[in-house]
């Protein structure tokens, strides 16, 4: 397919991960912001082929990580009601909240469907005008401008059959926490190449004067990581700090004014809680008044379902990059991917079930391979 | 409406510990499945035919030849697709399962649940696209049976078929027989069926020119005995939780571990297109027209020649080996010179915007 | 975190309000909404596509730049290890470079 397959070409890759490894004078700490590229870092083991140049921190850029677990349990309420007709994206699926996840309300008799589009499930309440049909809007700044669009259509249309049950957070906040967490060990950070797609760049110009932390805005191509990583690497290498982008093909300095317009119409700044960090402020987005009628939260009252997190999961001090999975009681033995209890273990790419897969495994050293082949041509 | 008048206690809803119920994700062929398989079918029925737990059974019968018998049970939504319905996969499935024992397929039974309000002429192109398949497939439909139920209970309609084939030269390809060394192919592209299946279905709203690749894959099984006979060490039609699931199995029954190699080769263009779109990936779509076959290495270039040879098999390709490293488990090289593992799906695979 | 795909624009058209379009992902078509892209985009771009919402227009140019730039950076790297095997003739084999 015509601009992802050239990015992957696995000649260039190795180019790039040579260019690296030379480059580097030591052992660089980074973090990818967006679980998209985590994605791609995992599957295409770029972490394994840094080893010794670039440690990559798997960061908190995920819905599904950071939604909080009071959210998942509103989310499962509606969804075990009867008049009901939950959606989501698939992701939030297997999720766990305090008792259960969507998939066993689903078994429990809830009507919960799969949308690919916010759109879909505003169509789905057209269609259904005897049921409510909610949909859980989660996501990043990336998924705000389409699930804003289906709230203004819906008010727009008149769809009263329709709310969203709001679980939206943003990218910079996040950052913040990190950085400013005593602990930290991010030198430089990936920054989302989509979010930075719908919201521009120049809201990171503070963050890396500020912190003096080089950040990169990178695609999800194996090709637009690496590139990314070493524009990260010469930036270090050369006590730069600045706000870089990679991934020009998509990314304008300020972004889709249109989709920011919407978003700032629909939704204003609200404080969050995240999942195993805690409440951030103004680190979210909540509906603003005119929008209230589609509002899940207020439509079905749901202030009075609170939750705490288990304490003997440590998914918190994973996702700030404190302690690595296996290092937490849990890990392996009360939580597993098959019954996640924290949300790093619930996505294949999720920092703990990755650990969790790679502890079983005794990977044999790719490079001695590499070399073995070389040496018989 | 108004939610005003619910009591809202307890964090969760539902009531707490519940009774566990069965979730889809228990029929999606990944970690679901073989626990249910596991903690609950196999315990109560273990005898040494059913704990192989091949594609089917392999049976005593007169003399040297012995018998092969396999089961499966249809559903799929929609009943009607792009390159076949219900009726061909209940008779292509079945017969595809017997084949991988190294069987001949000799005779069919099925059985249907219809559902009160069935179109009669719905029921008929299934049954004259069922029987077509049979015939292709030289086999006849022996012994049926037929049951309606209630309005809303079947989805349309339901069918369980049982295939006997018989096994006549000891040719007996299993999951247990893979060898390191081993070289791994697959008969054709990946992912068709799954993904024409999704599209038809018309949640997620979209098209793709793709067809079920639904076949009976005898000839090309029949192509690999007389070719490279006991060099054919295991055949599996990788259907349900596609050819990642197929393999998990084949690496765990044989202690072996499996590598892959350049299986992003054997997407075709459009799959691939869907499992971007929708974050998929295409390892775990199902297939119902393609094997995996486990072959000696030394008769590799010879198995992949007789496949490519018929038109089933014209896009063959060697996927991976067999290895002695980490046995039980599949992993795919990256094109990094990396691996990463590729791992049995706890559940059924959903579109993902993360 | 976001999914997005680039895929090429089909067609484009009014849907009640909204400028829809059909995308197509390597002979996948799915409908998609264009209305943050109204003005910018013809039939035959390509777009960034995140939970059926076209996101951005793919700055062709931009993307042969940095493609160009990483397959140069490339084949540099080939001439060296090329340049480095003559120099040093029969000695130890080096592990190639890409």
């Amino acid at each position: 397919m015509k601009y992802l397959d050239e990015y992957r070409d696995p000649q260039l890759a190795r180019t790039l991960v040579a260019r690296i490894k030379e480059e580097s004078s030591r052992p660089w700490v980074m973090m990818e912001v967006c679980g998209g590229q985590t994605h791609t870092i995992v599957r295409q083991g770029i972490g394994e082929a840094l080893s010794g140049s670039v440690e990559m921190i798997h960061g908190p850029g995920c819905p599904v990580c950071v939604t909080p677990l009071e959210q998942i349990d509103r989310a499962l309420h509606l969804a075990s009601r009867p008049e009901v007709i939950f959606t989501s994206f698939g992701d939030m699926l297997r999720v766990p909240g305090s008792e259960c996840d969507l998939q066993q309300i689903r078994a429990r008799g809830g009507e919960v469907r799969v949308v690919y589009s916010p759109l879909d499930a505003l169509e789905l309440a057209r269609n259904n005008p005897d049921r409510e049909v909610v949909f859980f809007a989660v996501g990043f700044e990336t998924t705000a401008p389409a699930n804003a669009m289906a709230v203004w259509r819906a008010r727009e249309l008149g769809v009263e059959n329709f709310s969203v049950l709001v679980s939206h957070v943003t990218v910079p906040p996040a950052m913040v926490a990190i950085l400013e967490s005593p602990d930290n060990r991010v030198q430089a950070f990936l920054a989302a190449g989509h979010v930075c797609t719908v919201m521009g760049w120049t809201e990171y110009l503070p963050l890396a004067e500020r912190y003096r932390v080089p950040i990169v805005v990178t695609g999800f191509e194996p090709l637009d990581i690496l590139e990314g990583i070493l524009m990260a690497v010469r930036q270090l290498e050369s006590g730069r700090y600045e706000v870089e982008n990679q991934y020009v093909r998509s990314v304008t300095r300020q972004g889709n004014l249109p989709a920011q317009d919407l978003v700032s119409r629909v939704f204003h700044l609200v404080d969050r809680q995240w999942r195993g960090i805690g409440m951030i402020p103004s680190s979210g987005l909540g509906l603003r008044e005119p929008f209230a009628a589609h509002d899940a939260e207020r439509k079905f009252a749901l202030e009075g379902i609170t939750a705490d997190e288990p304490s003997v999961c440590r998914a918190g001090d994973v996702l700030r990059g404190r302690i690595k999975p296996n290092e937490c009681g849990a890990f392996g033995k009360a939580c597993t991917p098959e019954r996640p209890l924290g949300a790093p273990m619930v996505s294949s790419e999720g920092a703990c079930a990755a650990y969790y897969n790679f502890k079983r495994f005794p990977a044999p050293d790719p490079r001695a391979a590499d070399v073995a082949a070389a040496r018989a041509l | 409406m108004s939610g005003k008048a619910l009591a809202v206690g307890p964090a969760c809803p539902v009531p707490a510990q519940d009774v566990e119920r069965v979730q889809l994700g228990h029929g999606s062929g990944g970690k679901l499945s073989r626990q249910l398989l596991r903690d609950r079918f196999l315990p109560r029925f273990s005898n040494p035919a059913l704990d192989l737990l091949g594609d089917g059974a392999v049976l005593p019968a007169t003399g040297s030849s012995r018998l092969a018998m396999s089961t499966d049970t249809f559903v799929v939504r929609p009943l009607e697709f792009p390159g076949g319905n219900i009726g061909t996969l209940a008779v292509h499935g079945t017969l595809n399962d017997v084949a991988m024992m190294g069987a001949r397929p000799m005779a069919l039974s099925a059985g249907f649940v219809l559902e009160e309000g069935l179109p009669l002429d719905l029921l008929d192109r299934i049954l004259d696209a069922m029987a077509e398949a049979a015939r292709q497939a030289g086999v006849d439909l022996v012994a049926g049976d037929t049951k309606v139920v209630e309005r809303g209970k079947a989805d349309g309609l339901y069918i369980s078929t049982t295939g006997l084939g018989l096994i006549a030269d000891g040719f007996t390809p299993s999951p247990q027989a893979a060898e390191v060394g081993d070289v791994v192919l697959v008969s054709g592209p990946i992912g068709c069926h799954g993904v024409t299946i999704l599209a038809t279905r018309g949640d997620i709203g979209f098209e793709v020119e793709t067809e079920s690749d639904t076949a009976s894959l005898h000839p090309l099984v029949e192509r690999l005995r007389k070719s490279c006979g006991d060099a054919v060490h295991v055949l599996r039609d990788p259907t349900r939780g596609g050819v990642a699931s197929a393999l998990n199995e084949i690496a765990e029954a044989s202690d072996i571990g499996v590598e892959l190699d350049g299986i992003e080769k054997a997407v075709p263009a459009p799959v691939q297109g869907a499992c971007e779109m929708l974050g998929l990936d295409p390892l775990y779509v199902a297939n119902e027209g393609i094997l995996v076959a486990f072959i000696a290495a030394s008769a590799a270039d010879q198995a992949l020649a007789v496949l490519q040879g018929h038109p089933l098999g014209r896009e063959a390709r060697i996927i991976g080996r067999a290895v002695d490293r980490h046995p039980g488990m599949v992993v795919a090289r990256t094109g990094l010179g990396g691996t990463r593992i590729v791992d049995l799906l706890p559940g059924a695979q959903l579109p993902r915007i993360c | 975190m976001c999914l997005g795909i680039p895929g090429r624009i089909v067609s484009l058209s009014d849907g009640g309000g909204l400028l829809m379009g059909m995308v197509d992902f390597g002979g996948v078509r799915r409908e998609v909404c264009f209305a943050y892209l109204d003005g910018q985009v013809e039939v035959g771009d390509y777009a960034v596509v995140h939970v059926g919402f076209a996101i951005s227009r793919v700055d062709e140019e931009e993307a042969r730049r940095t493609y160009e730039a990483l397959k140069e950076m490339s084949e540099l790297d080939e001439l060296d290890w090329m340049r480095e095997v003559a120099e040093t003739g029969l000695g130890p084999l080096k592990e190639r470079p890409a």
